[in-house]
């Protein structure tokens, strides 16, 4: 028992650390940490069920596939079993996927105080083909943890 | 025939100082700030989730949700209003309609409350509701990604998602048309219910029950169960304002709650015998159709017709008076103000500030062609000039050889004292544009306006007018780019048409435009006929199917074509913008040499920035569309014939002509915000002209501009027209003459709308600086009201630069010139 507390208890900690880290990220001038941080953070939030996130998630099954416009990136997030599953490859048949410029677009598109979401569409900075429930669904969700570790909810 | 015996019919003796009731309706229904509204999503998902499988009909599982919300919505009353029924569960509230677009605000959840533009108060819970309850439901199942799913996400699909080319309406409403009141009021919701038994059982017993005669019986079925959704509400009210009776001392709303509950114990479920009866009767209706169907531009239509006879009753029996009157028809505006549309962040910044817009019309002809204006006209006109609401969409019909003067000038009275509504719209073109589509005389004579300016027939039409709104603009980019637009990147997206530089004449530019725009238009037309086949698949309207002529007579529900008449409505942004562009290219490079297509097309590319002598060409010396300049007017011309032809030679699912308009709601100023510099000198990123309208500043005599905007052939211009004027001011009898007399010229030239924003450019400049100062100022879009407050910055750049008129000289007058730089071209 204790080491599942102690467990949880070093998950929440970093789940903060990463918390802190994101904001950061958000924050700076590049953040084209953003993508990589969000998915890490959230597959931990959803883990450790912080503030009842893993919700969320019960349930759901969704399969998103991000992809920088230079292929420096790819990076799929799958949700089954109430479980978050990230990782660095392509995965087949997502509901959706999300082309992005970099980093601080995909910020913007998805978080932003002011989203600019037809202004990042128009110039391609951000492209999503597939079903958008599952875009709105996944911007909430990041939306939220924003909320969360700003304190704000 | 025209009936009235008003001795004034100004109805001076009736104000808010007098009529203290409306008066504290009013001011607490200005205050309220809107609210989310779930109660909808959260009655049809726990139906169509756990009481229903998708192998059921749709027609009747459809219909059995509608029932299932109806029969559970809450009776509530907020305030004294003298009609039951509310739209949503709020005082002021955007229903969530988790089928069409409801699902767009899930990524605000948590801040839509407090965004900057037009918040909406959402409680946590309702939002954890929404989240976690109601749309995982409808991940698959909105119209959208049900049509992405089933025809394999189209290359259409794709251009829509781009917004810069066309919007398809259907994706979020199809709505935006006028039910027939008259055989629910007289007759009672019972009479239509038993109605369709009748025509069921018949059916039954002929035996043989095929296909056709299978899907016949659930329509009659369907409207069966979706109406006793109806009666159920209004037994529901009944109940609760009997309850609150009896919980209040107040003599005058104990009064009221035992009259409501009298009175939804009655109507809509049996004929109405009094005018308050009427007005509640239509008002439960119009609660119970947007339980169906989404709350945008679901019109009322004609009331003054409509209702008329149940006022003249109360008048000659002594039962009612025309303070009651008037009483009543307020209290129907302030509920037609309370529901509004949700709208998520994004699209508010570029497209914001619309109220739902049902329209009302009043005055014109009648079925015979005599005068229809009668005393219920007055009431009505008095109604909107003593409210100033942004809801309903007031419209006045005016015949200039059938109505009175005394008419005309007393509704142009009410657009100078309200400084926006209502609108007018010419009898006589109207009519004849309705009858050139295949409408029966009689019927076009009874035609009233859709949300905007569309014409459509009360009870016997099903327009779908917001079907497609269609950007003429990114065509003319596709054409100048041998099919490529700039603002969505490299990509070859329209035919290739050529490099104009090697066009050797402007008609060689004309064909490519006009293939351009046929192929973009004819992907506009193929996405709304995949909505359309969606809709019907599962999505079909039963309820409303009930208030209109020919689905109760074909046992066919109006999405599969069962009205009357059918068309889809297809409105065009950038019109001017497009013609003056058009005109630019004609002259500058083909008739005077000034340029080559090719710097023509750096210049755009630049912005002109290093084009400075030839943007001033092209603004000062090319020829501007609203002028009697004979390649503009040719130009306009052959644009208006060209869209009109492409339209008429498509059929839609339900057997209908599409039809082409020009209203643009606020998306000229959105899409102008989103496209480059264009041929007429307009820089990139700037507002396009709203509806018909020249573009501003270029028209610079009014005379001129009625005359060529009234000279376009209004036939080809079946789904109505926007024509937005400005006046800084109108006073004393001898300017309302003139204003009048200067519509009834622009009817007598072959106008068929026209609009007004009595208000300087001073006064909107101001307006915009000092938002507090003017918390109630209504003006005119492109075809609706709006509160000047809630519109988007784009939007209101585009009224204050509208061309402001002297009503003395007819000129334009001079803008102001600290300000030039909101100019479109500046």
């Amino acid at each position: 028992m204790d080491d599942f507390l102690n467990f949880i208890f070093f998950r929440k900690l970093r789940a903060k650390w990463l918390m802190k880290k994101w904001l950061r990220c958000m924050e700076s001038e590049f953040a084209e940490e953003f993508l990589e941080t969000l998915l890490k953070l959230m597959r931990l939030v959803f883990l450790v069920n912080y503030r009842d996130f893993r919700r969320n998630i019960e349930g759901f099954n969704g399969r998103y596939l991000f992809k920088s416009r230079d292929r420096s990136i790819t990076v799929s997030a799958v949700f089954r079993d109430n479980r978050m599953e990230v990782s660095e490859r392509l995965i087949d048949n997502p509901h959706i996927t999300i082309e992005f410029r970099n980093g601080r677009v995909l910020l913007n598109y998805l978080i932003s105080p002011r989203p600019d979401i037809l202004g990042s569409m128009l110039r391609q900075d951000v492209t999503p083909r597939g079903n958008l429930n599952y875009l709105y669904k996944f911007a909430y969700m990041a939306k939220r943890l924003q909320l969360m570790a700003t304190g704000s909810v | 025939m025209a009936s009235n015996v008003l001795k004034d019919i100004r109805l001076r003796e009736y104000s808010l100082d007098n009529l203290e009731l409306i008066r504290r309706l009013r001011e607490s229904q200005i205050k309220i700030r809107p609210e989310v509204c779930i109660e909808r999503a959260r009655h049809l998902t726990h139906y169509m989730k756990n009481m229903s499988t998708d192998e059921e009909p749709a027609e009747i599982r459809y219909a059995k949700a509608v029932n299932y919300f109806l029969s559970s919505k809450e009776p509530l009353f907020f305030d004294d209003n003298l009609l039951a029924g509310t739209t949503t569960s709020k005082a002021f509230g955007a229903p969530v309609y988790p089928e069409y677009t409801g699902m767009t605000i899930w990524p605000e959840l948590d801040t839509i409350s407090d965004r900057k533009k037009n918040p909406l108060k959402l409680s946590p819970e309702e939002a954890d509701e929404l989240n976690f309850e109601i749309y995982p439901y409808w991940m698959e199942r909105n119209i959208l990604e049900y049509t992405r799913k089933k025809y394999n996400n189209p290359e259409c699909m794709g251009l829509f998602e781009k917004f810069v080319f066309f919007i398809a309406g259907k994706a979020g409403t199809i709505s935006h048309t006028i039910p027939g009141y008259t055989v629910a009021l007289d007759r009672g919701l019972e009479f239509i219910i038993e109605e369709a038994a009748s025509r069921e059982r018949h059916i039954r017993d002929s035996g043989d029950i095929t296909d056709e005669k299978r899907r016949k019986i659930e329509f009659y079925r369907a409207v069966q169960i979706a109406l006793q959704g109806i009666i159920a509400y209004a037994r529901n009210l009944s109940r609760k304002a009997a309850e609150l009776a009896g919980e209040t001392d107040d003599p005058f709303r104990k009064q009221n709650f035992l009259t409501m509950s009298e009175i939804c114990a009655k109507v809509p479920a049996k004929p109405a015998t009094t005018f308050r009866e009427a007005v509640n009767s239509l008002w439960i209706i119009q609660v119970g159709i947007h339980a169906e169907s989404i709350n945008m531009a679901m019109s009322p239509g004609r009331l003054d017709q409509v209702l008329y006879k149940y006022y003249k009753r109360g008048i000659d029996n002594g039962t009612l008076t025309h303070k009651e009157a008037i009483e009543i028809m307020s209290c129907l505006w302030l509920k037609l103000n309370d529901n509004t549309n949700l709208v998520p962040e994004t699209a508010e910044e570029l497209w914001g500030g619309a109220g739902t817009v049902p329209a009302v019309t009043v005055g014109g002809v009648d079925e015979n062609g005599e005068d229809a204006v009668n005393e219920l006209t007055y009431i009505i006109l008095r109604v909107t000039e003593l409210l100033k609401l942004r809801d309903p969409s007031m419209n006045a019909r005016y015949h200039y050889d059938k109505n009175t003067r005394e008419y005309r000038d007393r509704v142009a009275e009410v657009i100078v004292n309200t400084r926006a509504v209502p609108a007018f719209h010419n009898d006589v073109v109207d009519i004849a544009t309705l009858e050139n589509q295949g409408v029966k005389t009689e019927h076009a004579r009874d035609y009233g306006i859709i949300g905007c300016v569309e014409m459509g027939v009360p009870g016997r039409s099903y327009d779908a007018s917001s079907s497609i709104i269609f950007n003429l603009v990114s065509a003319l980019e596709l054409a100048l780019y041998n099919g490529r637009r700039p603002v969505v990147g490299d990509e070859q997206i329209g035919p290739v048409t050529g490099d104009p530089d090697d066009f050797r004449s402007f008609e060689e530019f004309w064909e490519a435009f006009k293939k351009q725009a046929a192929w973009l238009m004819g992907k506009a037309v193929e996405l709304n006929e995949y909505f359309g086949l969606v809709h019907q698949e599962i999505y079909p309207t039963p309820l409303l199917s009930a208030f209109f002529e020919g689905p109760m007579e074909e046992g066919k529900d109006l999405i599969f074509g069962g009205a009357m008449y059918n068309a889809s409505g297809a409105t065009h942004i950038g019109f001017a913008d497009t013609v003056d562009s058009l005109n630019a290219i004609e002259k500058a490079v083909f008739m005077d040499g000034k340029c080559t297509f090719g710097e023509l097309i750096r210049a755009l590319k630049a912005d002109f920035r290093g084009y400075e002598k030839l943007h001033a060409y092209l603004v000062n010396r090319t020829p501007k569309y609203g002028t009697e300049d004979p390649v503009a007017v040719k130009n306009s011309q052959n644009l208006i014939r060209f869209l009109y032809d492409f339209y008429q030679g498509h059929t839609n699912y339900r057997g209908g002509k599409y039809r082409p308009a020009y209203w643009t709601t606020t998306n000229h100023a959105g899409q102008g915000k989103l496209s480059g510099a264009l041929p007429n000198g307009r820089k990139a990123h700037e507002v396009f002209a709203s509806g018909i309208t020249p573009v501003s500043q270029a028209a610079r005599d009014l005379a001129a501009c009625l005359r060529t905007v009234g000279g376009l052939d209004g036939l080809c211009i079946p789904m109505g027209e926007a024509l937005n004027l400005k006046y800084p001011s109108v006073s004393g009898e001898e300017d309302l003459g003139r204003f009048a007399a200067a519509v009834e010229a622009y009817f007598r030239s072959g106008g068929l709308h026209v609009q007004f924003n009595i208000m300087s450019y001073e006064t909107l400049l101001d307006a915009r600086d000092n938002p507090d100062k003017y918390p109630e100022l209504l003006v005119r879009v492109s075809g609706y009201s709006a509160y000047f407050n809630a519109l988007n910055d784009a939007m209101k750049e585009e009224i204050i630069t509208r061309t402001e008129y002297d009503i003395e000289t007819g000129r334009a007058n001079p803008f102001p010139a600290a300000h030039k730089s909101m100019l479109p071209y500046e």
